[in-house]
């Protein structure tokens, strides 16, 4: 098997799975509305400040309940001996990674994509907004974020804190995609042009390749028997 | 490995050592250095506080080079070499963090501002935090030490982009808390002083750390022989 | 212009900080160093007779 066919067969394993149960998408869909309406609370309704914050909302909702769907994405492989299985495999090791991270990305985008228009309509936001610099943010931000995500659910999976432990190595090594992601949402809901936010998708592609490759280099270390 | 917690010569003057030049160090500090123009002598902090950071860098980096090392060589005396930067360089950057509002409140009238150096090493600081949790909850010492390799690894690799990131937020979005900068150039007596701080917080790094790794070496040795006896 | 009582805190953390942790340090290695001391005891006690 190719590298590349490995890949797709570890992330169409995923997706198959996932659709046939839609386990991990309800809760992370359920959980994304939640927290973008409870964070409506927060602030007066109608109040200029809503535009300001909404990045920050959003980017909350995204990656909390993205967090869901990745700590899980090695936690129930190790449940039913799957990972096993996988390293059984005649494919390199990072395959797994690379199908792993494209099937996280694949489902966070998902929720983002059904999420955003409930949050343009929940917030009353303005509708002359850079629909395509958003998308184009959205992919690099939820790449950057699942990069380093799937890296660590594969090593939180493996210890006795599980779940636990993943927020608090995650987020701090993801602040650059979290601030990169808000700060050029903000600017792109607001219509401007993808130029005024060029310095801010660089940083994002930057840091998309660079954990990318480091993590599939080391991720053969975390499944090694 | 050996019965008493009594320190070895080498280390013995390891200490007399460290104690000499932290001695010198807050001579250069307090009396040499002279007294800043525009802060007074409220930036004597300076001193340490910079070592202090540096150290923690320094402590931060073994720990990167240490996990490369032991994923190449999967020799445990890196990992444990690793395991105690990391501590230590905690240490280091907590002292960052405790001096530096005492600082920045007299100068800048305010304990905490958002400017770049500040946050990242906030950042830093939680990263590291991050990494001796996962020590702590890895389980099996061999699957601890692997894992622990390529957080810190994947950490040490994260501290230039999170600072890029957070200086383009705050060059984009400048708010004026920081009245006057306080970097017109240091005068020589006080970058002696500086490197002299520098040093004795190296000496006394090195001194930290080889204490450290008798512990953790003990604390090894503790956990093998509860697997013997439960076997 | 002196701000001296920030000056003398700051210091006074970075010493106590220290301390704390070097004390940590050697409570540390003594309570290791004797539960090793008891581990071994019992090792060698239970060369021979069964488990207890």
């Amino acid at each position: 098997m190719s590298y590349f066919a490995g890949i797709a067969a570890v992330y169409w394993k995923d997706v198959l799975l996932e659709f046939r149960t839609r386990q991990s998408l309800s809760t992370m869909f359920t959980f994304c509305l939640t927290i973008v309406i409870i964070f409506n609370f927060v602030f007066e309704p109608g109040s200029p400040a809503v535009l300001e914050v909404s990045p920050g909302v959003l980017w909350a909702a995204f990656t909390f309940s993205g967090l869901l769907g990745i700590s899980r994405s090695f936690s129930f492989e190790i449940d039913r001996g799957g990972l096993q299985g996988l390293l059984l495999c005649p494919v390199e090791r990072s395959t797994i990674y690379f199908g792993k991270v494209l099937g996280n990305a694949t489902f966070m985008l998902l929720i983002e994509a059904v999420t955003f228009p409930i949050f343009v309509v929940f917030y009353n936001l303005p509708p002359n907004m850079n629909l395509l610099g958003l998308v184009l943010v959205f992919v690099l931000g939820t790449l950057g974020f699942v990069a380093v995500g799937t890296l660590l659910s594969a090593i939180s999976a493996n210890t006795k804190a599980r779940e636990v432990l993943l927020p608090v190595l995650l987020f701090p090594v993801a602040v650059p995609v979290l601030v990169a992601t808000v700060k050029s949402t903000g600017p792109l809901l607001r219509g401007e042009d993808l130029a005024q936010v060029a310095s801010w998708v660089k940083l994002l592609l930057a840091f998309d390749l660079l954990f990318l490759a480091a993590s599939s280099l080391t991720f053969e270390f975390i499944v090694e028997e | 490995m050996q019965k008493n917690v009594r320190l070895s010569p080498a280390d013995w003057i390891l200490w007399g050592l460290t104690s000499v030049a932290i001695a010198v160090a807050l001579y250069a500090a307090f009396l040499y250095a002279p007294t800043e123009r525009t802060m007074g002598d409220i930036q004597r902090i300076f001193y340490f506080h910079v070592a202090s950071a540096w150290i923690g860098f320094l402590a931060f980096f073994v720990v990167f080079v240490a996990s490369i090392a032991y994923l190449a060589t999967k020799a445990i005396k890196w990992d444990i070499l690793a395991a105690s930067s990391a501590e230590i360089g905690v240490v280091f950057s907590t002292l960052v963090l405790l001096t530096g509002p005492l600082w920045a409140r007299p100068v800048w009238n305010t304990y905490w501002t958002w400017d770049p150096r500040l946050t990242s090493f906030l950042i830093l600081w939680l990263i590291y935090i991050a990494y001796l949790m996962l020590r702590a909850y890895a389980g099996e010492e061999e699957k601890s030490a692997r894992f622990a390799a390529v957080f810190g690894i994947i950490g040490f690799l994260d501290v230039p982009i999170v600072y890029a990131s957070i200086r383009l937020w705050r060059t984009l979005h400048p708010k004026p808390v920081i009245a006057g900068g306080g970097s017109s150039g240091l005068a020589p007596q006080m970058l002696t002083s500086l490197f002299i701080a520098l040093g004795a917080f190296l000496v006394l790094y090195i001194a930290l750390l080889r204490l450290r790794i008798r512990l953790e070496k003990v604390n090894r040795a503790v956990r093998q022989l509860h697997l013997e006896i439960n076997r | 212009m002196s701000h001296l009582g920030f000056l003398f805190t700051a210091y006074l953390l970075i010493w106590i900080a220290l301390a704390i942790y070097m004390l940590s340090i050697f409570r540390r290695q003594s309570r290791l160093e004797a539960e090793l001391q008891s581990l071994q005891n019992l090792l060698q006690e239970r060369r021979g007779p069964e488990q207890a």
